[in-house]
């Protein structure tokens, strides 16, 4: 397995590079880190930036300067806050790293469950119910149901309780004034639901057809006329042939998750990757965007390798060779 | 031209709508004030103590104020205005507002104006930098140095007249300048830069990430870049102390979230761009023991800015039919109406500049299908079956751009061309991103008409830079002037280059006001709406709560308290 692990790594090398190489020339195609010196009343302040940050050589020769320093640790500056990008980067993705982890957790539970359980209890109304509130789920824009969660969860209910604060806050991770777990687990509550809302509603009925996929074959079939306990069946026999391919959903929405909070971010004003990939947008700050759009597409490239892996652990069927 | 305007983002209307919808089933009624009034207090009256925490819906990119990246409005009035010591700070007088000297000075600055313009600060002896040492001259002559030699700055605006500072005497500045330059008052050691300290620093790029001195009332006590940042009083202040143990400004970029906020009570204050769905939210109510204050009174003047270097804008009489093609009051009611501004600008200088500007310059331009025929008829064109003016085979075709994203101008935009076809014109729309627009197609003249907002940055005039012909982008000079529009009318050099020169403030006026009319009857530029200023304070807050159109809507915090 380790053979086979290294090997897609190794695959994944050059298509980082030629991915990093793409975007590299696209963003420098489309942006010109120079733009907001054009404003400049200091008539070479263009001319003189271009050439510091190799802007007058050859595209290729300007991807190998910015890839030799991106292997070093360095991003190089923001155009915008001539802040150093890594800085930057990390502290946008730590954000949106701790949204994930619990939005994707909590939906990783909740989907499976729903997922068999209505599976299992077929056309019973527990599964109307899930299949609806799934239905419901989809339908509803992140921006929509965020604002109505932020409406009945935190703002109505302050003014119904007459209390001094909101039972949930929607602004940022952290007060300032009051840091500590239960004033974080505050401000995460309502937008990992609104993640999570998103993620179930998809990932659930994605584990309902697989799983009765997997209940209605031959081998669950047997195992039950061999009397094997019903929950041994489902958890044993079924429901890991059934995890596969949510695992390739799951692996796939992970990885583009991290640059695909941007309404989630907006709404609950988290500085994550998503705010800063609109900001940089907006500024036309080409240093930033480059380092962002190599740094979410290593992590698709990387989520895949995964889920190439993880078919293997719950599939037995699967040889690396 | 500083970017007061973020651009509005991109989930801007859905969740205007979504918010209207809430709205509806919400109580409580927004009070609309006219400018200038909060909950007035006497100073001894208001409560002492607790920490506010005001909404802010942008961020600066850095508070080096002086540097490029230092070009937040938004940020200097949060931050910069409230930390940096300034000789002079634009004050309420009455129905107007003048420039005043601060504690940092003892009195009025002493001018002379031959053989060369000369200003003498005295420093007021008690004014000290958080660290005990005293402001002196050599903070006034180090902010100079930066300013006129240093890289990396915003605008040198005034400062590169300045011949020399002298600071032989460590309460005494004597500025001396090479060219007379009339704005020195709320440009020069003040404005958007304040006075940096020589002896905490080298370069100014060395407080782009904040610091932790400082020469005004407050002090910043953190900047968590992207969440927040936050003041607190500065002991050492000489003047009035703040009232409050500390201000939070928390980064809320979305207004829908913004609104929510402020119904909810997490946020006490806000001050939002006057874009369509901040206005429907306020119109609908919901914010409730919220005051709104909407003040027309600003230093912004939003224009419809014509290329007079391109045909077809370079005949005045296409540029006059156009003019008299747009129903300019029916823009500005279907975008400010709600917050009771119904009539257009009539004039390209600020609002909050009235005493320079010829305030009826462009009332003629109203929408009137027959001069439109006269002016059009005049310059050559003729109407063709389809109802489109044409000339030599040609359609009456133009282009118009302004900053994508940005929802008041679109619908601007719409109107206009839904105007312009009425008239028979057809119009593209071609909107860009604002560094594009800005930094390159502008000032290398590659639009026909543009859509956007002249914001002062201080308080005097600045139309020379937008109209005399010596502004005029070219090759030769690396396309660095501001006027883009490549007007060039004698009289507006005239009459804008005294304004830019005349110490005399009676004089400057008149040469101002003349030089309105005269860009009237040019019309390279057609006044739309001057973007009201929109502030909503938590009726919690107390003290005197007013939007200054030049320092933003904190400069009187320090008299803000909490009601218990």
């Amino acid at each position: 397995m380790l053979t086979y692990v290294a090997r897609r790594v190794l695959y994944s090398v050059p298509v980082l590079i030629v991915a990093s190489f793409l975007l590299f020339a696209f963003v420098r195609v489309t942006f010109d880190p120079t733009a907001r010196l054009r404003q400049s009343r200091d008539v070479h302040a263009v001319e003189r930036a271009r050439h510091d940050l190799g802007l007058d050589q050859p595209i290729v020769k300007q991807y190998a300067h910015w890839a030799g320093g991106f292997v070093h640790g360095d991003w190089g500056e923001s155009t915008r806050t001539h802040e150093r990008v890594f800085p930057i980067i990390r502290r946008a993705f730590w954000n949106t790293l701790q949204l994930i982890i619990w939005g994707v957790g909590l939906s990783a539970i909740v989907a499976v469950s729903t997922g068999v359980f209505s599976a299992v209890r077929q056309y019973s109304v527990p599964d109307y119910v899930f299949t609806g509130l799934s239905f419901v789920g989809l339908a509803m824009p992140p921006f929509w149901f965020g604002l109505i969660a932020i409406q009945f969860l935190a703002v109505y209910p302050k003014n119904w309780f007459g209390l001094d604060h909101t039972p949930l806050f929607f602004v940022g991770l952290h007060s300032s004034t009051a840091p500590g777990f239960a004033d974080y687990a505050r401000h995460l509550a309502l937008p990992v639901l609104t993640l999570t809302v998103q993620i179930v509603a998809t990932w659930s009925r994605y584990q309902r057809a697989s799983m009765l996929d997997a209940m209605s074959a031959d081998y669950v079939r047997t195992a039950r006329a061999k009397g094997v306990p019903r929950r041994q069946v489902i958890v044993k026999h079924a429901l890991r042939n059934a995890l596969i391919p949510l695992v390739t959903v799951m692996a796939l929405d992970v990885g583009a998750l991290f640059g695909g909070l941007v309404i989630t971010e907006e709404i609950f004003s988290i500085p994550g990757m998503g705010r800063l990939f609109i900001d940089s947008l907006v500024s036309g700050d080409a240093n930033v965007l480059v380092v962002w759009t190599v740094v979410t597409a290593s992590f698709v490239i990387v989520f895949n390798l995964l889920a190439d892996v993880l078919y293997g652990l719950l599939d037995p069927r699967i040889r690396y060779t | 031209m500083r970017p007061v305007l973020k651009l509005s983002r991109l989930v801007c209307l859905p969740l205007a709508l979504v918010l209207l919808a809430a709205a509806c089933g919400s109580s409580g009624s927004t009070k609309n004030g006219a400018s200038g009034t909060g909950t007035t207090v006497a100073p001894k009256d208001v409560p002492t103590g607790g920490t506010l925490v005001l909404a802010a819906d942008q961020e600066g990119d850095c508070t080096d104020w002086m540097g490029s990246c230092g070009g937040s409005s938004w940020f200097f009035w949060s931050i910069g205005n409230l930390t940096m010591p300034k000789a002079y700070s634009v004050q309420k007088a009455g129905d107007g507002w003048v420039a005043k000297p601060t504690t940092l000075l003892t009195g009025e600055a002493e001018v002379t104006a031959t053989p060369k313009q000369v200003v003498t600060y005295h420093i007021n002896p008690q004014a000290k930098w958080s660290d005990g040492t005293p402001i002196t001259s050599t903070d006034f002559k180090f902010t100079w140095e930066q300013v006129a030699k240093g890289n990396d700055i915003y605008d040198r605006t005034g400062y590169e007249k300045v011949e020399s500072v002298d600071d032989s005497k460590p309460d005494t500045a004597v500025v001396t300048f090479s060219d007379t330059f009339a704005d020195w008052k709320t440009t020069l050691f003040g404005g958007n830069y304040g006075v940096y300290p020589a002896h905490l620093m080298k370069d100014h790029s060395e407080i782009a990430n904040g610091y932790n001195w400082s020469g005004g009332p407050w002090k910043l006590d953190h900047w968590t870049k992207g969440t927040e940042w936050v003041l607190v009083p500065n002991p050492a202040y000489w003047g009035e102390k703040p009232k409050l143990d500390k201000v939070i400004f928390k980064l809320i970029t979305d207004s829908s979230a913004e609104f929510q906020a402020l119904k909810a009570g997490e946020v006490l204050g806000g001050y939002p761009q006057p874009q369509v769905d901040v206005i429907d939210q306020i119109s609908a109510g919901g914010l409730t023991d919220t005051k709104a204050q909407y003040s027309p009174e600003t230093g912004n003047a939003e224009a419809l800015w014509m290329n007079a270097g391109k045909a077809p804008f370079d005949d005045i009489n296409f540029r006059t039919a156009i003019a008299y093609a747009i129903d300019r009051d029916a823009i500005v009611e279907r975008l400010f109406g709600k917050l009771g501004v119904h009539k257009a600008l009539q004039t390209v200088t600020a609002p909050v500049l009235a005493p320079f500007a010829s305030t009826n310059a462009f009332a003629r331009y109203t929408k009137n299908p027959a001069k439109v025929n006269e002016f059009m008829t005049k310059a050559g064109w003729a109407k063709g079956p389809d109802g489109i003016w044409a000339k030599n085979g040609q359609p009456a075709t133009f282009e118009i751009k302004t900053t994508t994203g940005n929802k008041r101008r679109e619908l601007t935009e719409q109107v206009l061309q839904q105007d312009l076809k009425d008239a028979g014109f057809t119009v593209t729309l071609n909107n860009q991103k604002s560094s594009d627009l800005f930094g390159d197609q502008l000032p290398k003249g590659d639009f026909q008409v543009a859509l956007y907002s002249n914001v002062l940055t201080s308080f005097y005039p600045s139309n020379c830079n937008l109209l005399c012909s010596k502004n005029i982008p070219t090759a030769d000079n690396k396309f660095s002037g501001d006027n883009w529009t490549r007007t060039n009318v004698p009289e507006l050099d005239t009459d804008y280059g005294n304004v830019e020169k005349n110490l005399n403030q009676t004089e400057a006026q008149a040469a101002n006001k003349k030089g309105d009319d005269a860009l009237a009857d040019n019309v390279s530029i057609l006044p739309l709406d001057p973007l009201p200023n929109i502030l909503l304070t938590s009726s919690k807050i107390v003290g005197s709560v007013a939007d200054n159109p030049i320092e933003g809507p904190f400069w009187q915090m320090t008299g803000w308290g909490l009601a218990k």
